[in-house]
């Protein structure tokens, strides 16, 4: 841990992050940076505080204390760069709108208030509709559409908003496997280029073959850090392991406490 | 009165145009309330708007304004209804948010406390202005016939800026009703869009209490957009299609409020008998609501009734393909032995057994079925498909392979040319099933 606070100019960084989030989903004093150019896998289990994390990260949810900070500037200062993809299962498949009308979402961030979408931005959306090879069901209404398909719809609006730093929650579950390749590959051709990239995920086989750089959270930070140093069985012990349990109890107690419900 | 003359007549286009641009407005913002299954929030606003209707009353009689003065009173009471049913928007909002009271509660209490106010203040303007009282049940039940020009005027403002408003933040409110935590992501404020947002609302209640009243205007914000919903599936077609049948609603329905209520006049010319407009309306836009859940050619009950209906006499007519290549390949099947396998009425039977025959994969001979060769081919790649899938739910899913039967007989009606073929690759083209059956092969189904 002490080894990543040495960095100099990280693109991410949380400091001292304190999230109180309807009761459940808790983080608790997380401090972080995080290099350019990293494929960063974030793990923990099942009310870590995973997508809350992210959430805040984007300004979704405010956190008690704490702050972020992108290229060292608020996200206020820097909002274009930096793409979010929600997970699948957080909206209305059954909403009345066409993959490429839903892709063309991705550059209303860019053209602004009141502002319709221009040629240009239809003809932006097409490209990367094709990228993740989605080009045949460009007219579908979404409701057709399979999980997998979902998926790729959602990755094609965030490559639209053509951002440095993607956020991306759980984008390989649910998914078949070969999506999960096109996926992939989207992610290392954009790590490539310079972009760094967030992705909460769940099936550990895949942890060490898929990410570079590992954020490592059960509702405090445990680990982060390049995975070759900070993906060990000692800090998936402490990350899956009970040691935490208490912890999170006290914390839910206090959370009750405080509010007065107990 | 022929159609046009609605619109030309100087006493009938007041409540004519009025009660049609109400109805666009209330449809146009029903459109996103219906997509953010928040209507319920309809119903209260407009329940929320009654004492400021009321409170529009009183002020108008303690300044004893004239009853003819009919500009300076609706707009107070337009100005009283807006005033309150904001303020139940507030209330709402106060009690979800500092009070952490669920919505639907909140909802409900909004709905009936300032309802029950509005009630209140209304029996306090029965006595003190006894002849603004008789304007009151407008309100409540809608009476678009009393609209003049006036009228026409101020709902031609409020309409535009609706309309304008809406066609502005399409794309704020399209992101914001599907998918809220990206939207807020890329910078659209949920707050200020949403805030407008509810604004619109208000002002559409404010305008559609007049000729619909508060307690049937909720369906007024939902039917047109339910309708619509059943014939598209893109957000502006939506927005046209609802707003097309908000305005017949808004036609028909003043139009039948007005005859119906002369030809109860000359039916009892002493009982002075009014039908009010709201309900009217509202039963227009029902029709139109109720024939679209039906008839809409992709989502219609009708439509998905008869598609169910085809799908499952398919189902049956590949089911006694199946049965006779079973049997016997080679010779005929009576109908009895047919009708032994079959769970349907002997009738059903000899209608399948004809289309069937009338379509070239049966023949008889001497009274009995046979498969044609095209016949042999389909039923050979239906037993195929099912048999496949039993390996694949055996070997890949791990399913008993006494249980997988009954899940392949359904799923092979329905498994495409794709599946099939990722399947045969992924079970590296099987020749048995879990029962030991052999599994048809390519020459047995495809045409060489």
């Amino acid at each position: 841990m002490q080894k990543e606070d040495k960095l100099t100019h990280p693109v991410f960084q949380a400091d001292q992050v304190t999230v109180n989030y309807d009761k459940t989903s808790v983080l608790w004093d997380i401090s972080l940076k995080v290099p350019s150019g990293k494929l960063v896998g974030i793990i923990g289990p099942n009310g870590a505080g995973k997508s809350t994390f992210i959430k805040a990260a984007l300004g979704l949810v405010k956190p008690i204390s704490g702050s972020f900070f992108y290229f060292g500037k608020p996200l206020k200062e820097v909002p274009l760069q930096v793409a979010y993809v929600p997970q699948r299962e957080t909206v209305d498949w059954d909403f009345p709108i066409t993959v490429k009308d839903l892709v063309l979402m991705g550059r209303y961030g860019k053209l602004g208030l009141f502002k319709w979408p221009r040629k240009a931005d239809k003809e932006a959306a097409e490209y990367y509709l094709n990228q993740v090879g989605m080009t045949a069901y460009k007219d579908r209404q979404i409701n057709q559409l399979s999980g997998g398909q979902q998926q790729r719809v959602f990755i094609a609006r965030a490559l639209l908003q053509e951002a440095d730093i993607y956020f991306m929650d759980e984008p390989l579950s649910g998914i078949d496997h070969a999506t999960e390749t096109v996926i992939m590959n989207i992610l290392r051709q954009l790590q490539q280029s310079g972009k760094t990239i967030f992705v909460v995920h769940h099936d550990l086989n895949t942890v060490q073959t898929y990410f570079d750089w590992i954020v490592m959270l059960n509702t405090r930070l445990v680990a982060c850090g390049a995975i070759s140093e900070a993906y060990n069985s000692d800090t998936l012990q402490k990350t899956y392991g009970k040691s935490y349990s208490l912890f999170d109890e006290a914390l839910k107690l206090s959370n009750n406490k405080a509010s007065g419900l107990l | 009165m022929d159609f046009f003359g609605f619109f030309t007549d100087p006493v009938l286009r007041g409540p004519t145009i009025g009660s049609m641009l109400m109805c666009l407005v209330a449809a146009l913002v029903g459109v996103i309330v219906f997509l953010r299954k928040q209507s319920l929030i309809g119903e209260a606003l407009s329940h929320a708007a009654y004492p400021g209707v009321i409170l529009g009353v009183i002020v108008a009689g303690i300044f004893s304004i004239d009853e003819s003065n009919d500009l300076t009173i609706a707009s107070m009471i337009m100005f009283g209804a807006f005033v309150s049913s904001l303020a139940g928007l507030w209330s709402i909002n106060y009690l979800q948010k500092k009070w952490r009271i669920r919505s639907d509660s909140a909802l409900c209490f909004v709905l009936s406390t300032f309802f029950g106010i509005g009630l209140t203040l209304a029996s306090q303007v029965q006595i003190s202005y006894t002849s603004l009282f008789r304007k009151l049940p407008a309100y409540l039940f809608g009476q678009a016939a009393t609209m003049n020009d006036i009228h026409i005027y101020i709902y031609v403002v409020l309409a535009l800026i609706v309309v304008f408003t809406i066609i502005l933040m399409f794309k704020e409110l399209q992101t914001l009703t599907f998918n809220p935590d990206f939207a807020e992501s890329i910078g659209i404020s949920s707050r200020y869009i949403n805030g407008i947002f509810c604004i619109l609302t208000v002002l559409a209640i404010v305008i559609g209490i007049r000729s619909v009243g508060v307690l049937l205007l909720s369906a007024m914000l939902i039917a047109p957009a339910a309708a619509a919903r059943q014939f598209s599936h893109r957000l502006p077609v939506l927005f046209f299609l609802a707003g097309f049948f908000g305005i017949i609603s808004g036609y028909f329905g003043n139009y039948l409020s007005i005859t119906l209520s002369h030809h109860a006049t000359a039916e009892y010319p002493n009982s002075k008998m009014i039908i009010p407009s709201g309900p009217m309306i509202i039963l227009v836009a029902t029709l139109i609501c109720i024939f679209a859940l039906l008839f809409a050619p992709e989502r219609g009950l009708i439509m998905r009734f008869m598609r169910a209906s085809y799908f499952r006499f398919n189902c049956l007519s590949e089911n006694i393909l199946k049965s006779l290549w079973r049997l016997d390949r080679e010779h005929a099947a009576t109908i009895k032995t047919i009708y032994s396998s079959q769970h349907i009425s002997v009738i059903y039977l000899r209608f399948i057994l004809y289309t069937l025959k009338r379509n070239g994969w049966i023949q008889t001979v001497n009274g009995s079925y046979q498969l044609t060769n095209d016949g042999k081919k389909r039923a050979a790649k239906i037993v195929r498909l099912h048999r496949l899938w039993e390996v694949y739910l055996a070997e890949y899913l791990g399913v008993g392979s006494e249980r997988v039967h009954r899940n392949a007989e359904e799923m092979e009606h329905i498994l495409t040319p794709e599946i099939e073929r990722e399947l045969t690759v992924l079970l590296k083209d099987p020749k048995w099933d879990p029962h030991h059956q052999r599994i048809p092969q390519k020459e047995a189904y495809e045409y060489v």
